[in-house]
């Protein structure tokens, strides 16, 4: 073998990046059930039960009947945990089984190390968020008034979970670690960040603590892609989503460039 | 030091390698080592001693205190495209298994290739290659959490010398492994050897060291203890074998740091 160049090692590097997601990918597709169809049902059921049946008792939200008004939170809440879910169970597993040493040996930089791992939570979410908008929208007659602003803001907040998820998967200890996230954090941050209601409706304090939810903006600017309306201007939520996401993006990176918490 | 194949940069070229744990443990002190190209080379130590943390600092799975670390001439610490050079060059049989438990074994090897920069199809070539010489024909298409441990431990050994690497780093690499198999792959990584592979090798089996390298280094605390071919250990140790050698100087080191 040569000596390579480096135009030849930078296409390499990016080379082994496309292999990595593809692993990540493959994880995904091939435990389509779990990873796919399990939270694609569970959000319909949330349409059926909320929307369907309880829906009936209530007239309009934010001036939209109350099935069309939850089908946006819920696409953003589905996606957002499963592409927090899915890296962190990856990665998890990964450091348990020690096959990351495989991925870390590898001719990558730390940045394509991270997009790589980072790819299959966001595959998984957009599955997701496709098959809930393609199943949820028709049936409920929910509109895609903004499809650009929905396509910006899905894919900053889908960032922002998914390197949240290699994050957690990096620094966790144990599989509670990786569920104490999700189910304390990311849940109950979801369920108050207007998924259900708008928080207009709220009294004080609540409207205000609701506001610094970062959830609460990621919801808003998804539902405001679909609907054409929200609780805040678009110009406020999904900057801040943005920012978020870079802020997340950027300490994974640091995390693979310094192997703290990967390496010994 | 030039490779020994020509006038080339040598295979490894480590200066004053030194890493302390975070837990303040002192695993490799200001080691230096220096690997020709093409060369066998044997690195035998007690538990402890630090090889184990010497290869992964040269695979770049551990992070180095300070010092420096070439392969072939580049450099494999610091940011960069340089030490992507270098991890190309390198491939590693862990001592560990650590196989990825989603994939089977046509999928490790092909994915592994991916990784290293190698095209799908010379990667898929070059895969049912490898599980033909380590005879895994009957278990391509089985998940890897389903193979025995001498299987697991064929496929580790498959898949660090799927990118056709220059150097070859076994750590263990027959631990745990029957008497067969053992026999099987040494007679396979002789060949690569031959054919200008350079390996490097840690074994607790100082019989299979003696019989494979044409250079030795025994390591101990972190630093190197002795190094040379066989017989030259042997004659400066004045032992009748590589055992007798190995007890002299790694005793004679922890004499030498008792007293100290």
């Amino acid at each position: 073998m040569t000596t390579m160049t480096v135009a030849q090692l930078r296409r390499q590097s990016y080379l082994s990046l496309f292999w990595l997601a593809a692993r990540e990918a493959l994880r995904v597709t091939r435990l389509w059930s779990q990873t796919v169809l399990a939270p694609v049902v569970s959000s319909l059921l949330f349409v059926v039960v909320f929307g369907l049946s309880l829906g009936n008792r209530i007239t309009h939200v934010g001036g939209f009947d109350y099935e069309v008004f939850i089908l946006p939170g819920l696409v953003a809440m589905a996606m957002l945990t499963a592409a927090y879910a899915n890296n962190s169970s990856s990665i998890f597993q990964a450091r348990n089984d020690r096959y990351i040493d495989d991925i870390l040996a590898a001719p990558m930089l730390p940045w394509q190390v991270d997009i790589g791992l980072t790819l299959g939570g966001v595959l998984r979410a957009l599955l997701i968020g496709g098959a809930l908008t393609a199943i949820g929208a028709p049936l409920l007659g929910v509109p895609i008034e903004e499809p650009l602003l929905l396509v910006a803001a899905s894919l900053a907040a889908i960032m922002l979970f998914a390197s949240l998820g290699v994050i957690v998967g990096i620094y966790a200890q144990s599989w509670d670690h990786h569920s104490f996230v999700s189910n304390l954090v990311i849940q109950p941050l979801a369920f108050v960040g207007g998924v259900f209601y708008s928080v207009d409706i709220l009294p004080s304090p609540w409207v205000e603590l609701s506001h610094a939810n970062p959830l609460f903006y990621m919801v808003d600017a998804i539902r405001h892609g679909f609907l054409g309306a929200s609780d805040v201007s678009p110009l406020v939520s999904l900057p801040i989503t943005c920012a978020l996401a870079a802020a997340m993006f950027g300490w994974s990176v640091w995390l693979f460039r310094t192997g703290h918490k990967l390496k010994p | 030091m030039p490779g020994e194949n020509g006038t080339g940069p040598p295979a490894l070229a480590i200066s004053a390698l030194t890493k302390r744990y975070d837990d303040g443990t002192l695993a490799l002190d200001e080691l230096d080592l220096t690997i020709p190209d093409g060369a066998f080379f044997g690195l035998l130590g007690p538990n402890g001693a630090g090889k184990t943390t010497l290869i992964n600092s040269v695979a770049g799975l551990v992070r180095v205190t300070s010092g420096s670390i070439r392969v072939f001439g580049h450099e494999a610490l610091g940011d960069g495209l340089e030490p992507l050079a270098a991890r190309t060059l390198i491939g590693l049989s862990p001592q560990d298994v650590n196989l990825d438990r989603f994939l089977t074994v046509y999928e490790s090897l092909l994915y592994h290739g991916g990784y290293y920069g190698v095209s799908r199809a010379d990667a898929a070539r070059r895969a049912e290659e490898m599980i033909d010489v380590f005879d895994l024909r009957a278990k391509r298409d089985t998940r890897t959490t389903r193979l025995s441990g001498g299987m697991k431990r064929r496929l580790l050994l498959a898949r660090s010398l799927l990118h056709e690497p220059r150097l070859v780093i076994l750590d263990e690499p027959t631990a745990g492994v029957d008497f067969e198999l053992r026999m099987e792959l040494w007679r396979y990584i002789r060949l690569l050897h031959e054919r200008g592979t350079t390996i490097l090798l840690t074994t607790h089996y100082l019989e299979e060291a003696e019989a494979l390298c044409e250079h030795i280094a025994l390591i101990r605390n972190g630093r190197i203890a002795a190094l040379d071919t066989p017989a030259g250990l042997r004659e400066r140790y004045d032992a009748t074998s590589l055992d007798e050698v190995y007890m002299k100087a790694i005793g004679a080191t922890a004499d030498h740091v008792e007293a100290v």
